[in-house]
């Protein structure tokens, strides 16, 4: 598939000719994407640290993980809004770079991973890790830190890949 | 004074052979800065969590104070992981962070910040603290986190700018800003 047309199309619009002429209004849009992504990533660091039992060990894991959902989707929204603003001031270069491709990689995967496997393990989490009564569906410990370890991994990668695409 | 006592300073730490070596290392140079930027999720993540459930709209079945002090650990580390690559983007390029206005606000903005959190500190320490357990806590302890919040998000915004040159001291600008922003030899060129 072909999607520099796409990028072609983009780089055409009026958001982004709007997004390259104020560069100071830019610069505050990267600073909401940066923001967005202390919401949505400090969140998802929270869940998975606590079903690594490495914070609030003892907290009933249902508590925590319902309560970043939220902010998650609030982090998410804030996120591909400015993300796409960016992405149309620099459109063409977008289209040619690794870095962007594998954070958008990472980003659909992370997504994708949150709301399947993330979201159904640590429901099933044991009561070793959980905290919130015995469970007749309960996985193995090891299953749940191996999806925890997973997800800080993906959305690790998404953020470094995010950074990298200045440098590059 | 002020100004020209900061300036020598920078211009000390830029003598260093290893400023340069830093600054001219792609890699290492890339790899501080993603760090500073990338412990952000840990250490403003955890600041985010603790201030949501002290503004009273998030985890509200958890008490307060169990919050505050399990997740303090977490957010020191990233605190610490932030100043040591603080210090070292700082040690790679002193002279223009010491001549950039947007840093200057940045560290009036992180003592703000500081001074803040010693006051909601103070008063969260009390070992009976009444509102513990309410979803919602006292205004004053809403004021603080508000605060806090709004300070650190200006702290990122800061940040972010000091990547652009608008304000530099090359740049054309009236005599206010190249005091404000430590400019010492175009400050000298208007006496």
């Amino acid at each position: 598939m072909n999607v520099v047309p796409f990028f072609e199309w983009l780089d055409a619009t009026w958001l982004a000719s709007f997004a390259k002429t104020y560069a100071g209004l830019f610069s505050m849009v990267q600073a909401v994407h940066i923001l967005s992504m202390v919401m949505l990533v400090g969140m998802i660091i929270l869940g998975d640290l606590r079903m690594l039992n490495v914070v609030l060990k003892g907290v009933p894991s249902d508590v925590i993980i319902q309560n970043t959902k939220k902010w998650i989707y609030i982090g998410l929204v804030g996120i591909v809004l400015s993300g796409i603003y960016e992405a149309s001031a620099i459109a063409m270069k977008l289209a040619y770079n690794s870095f962007f491709w594998a954070k958008m990689a990472g980003l659909a995967m992370g997504i994708v991973f949150m709301l399947s496997f993330r979201s159904a393990v640590y429901s099933r989490a044991p009561e070793t890790i959980a905290s919130t009564g015995p469970k007749s569906d309960a996985v193995e410990p090891w299953v749940v830190k191996l999806v925890a370890s997973a997800s800080l991994i993906i959305w690790f990668s998404v953020a470094a890949n995010g950074r990298w695409i200045g440098f590059s | 004074m002020l100004n020209e006592l900061l300036f020598e300073f920078a211009t000390w730490l830029d003598g260093f052979q290893a400023s340069t070596n830093l600054h001219e290392a792609l890699y290492a140079y890339g790899w501080v800065e993603a760090t500073h930027v990338l412990t952000l999720t840990l250490f403003l993540g955890m600041l985010l969590v603790i201030d949501l459930r002290l503004l009273g709209v998030a985890f509200k079945e958890l008490p307060a104070s169990t919050l505050m002090e399990r997740l303090d650990k977490p957010m020191m580390i990233g605190f610490v992981v932030m100043i040591i690559s603080g210090i070292l983007l700082y040690f790679a390029i002193p002279v223009r962070s010491t001549q950039s206005i947007w840093f200057r606000i940045k560290v009036v903005l992180l003592i703000a910040a500081g001074i803040n959190a010693l006051l909601i500190r103070n008063m969260t320490r009390s070992a009976d603290l009444a509102w513990d357990n309410d979803p919602v806590p006292p205004k004053r302890i809403r004021v603080g986190a508000g605060l806090s919040l709004s300070l650190w998000a200006l702290v990122v915004v800061c940040g972010r700018n000091m990547a652009y040159d608008w304000w530099d001291c090359h740049k054309e600008m009236p005599y206010f800003m190249y005091w404000a922003a430590g400019c010492v030899n175009e400050l000298a060129a208007f006496e």
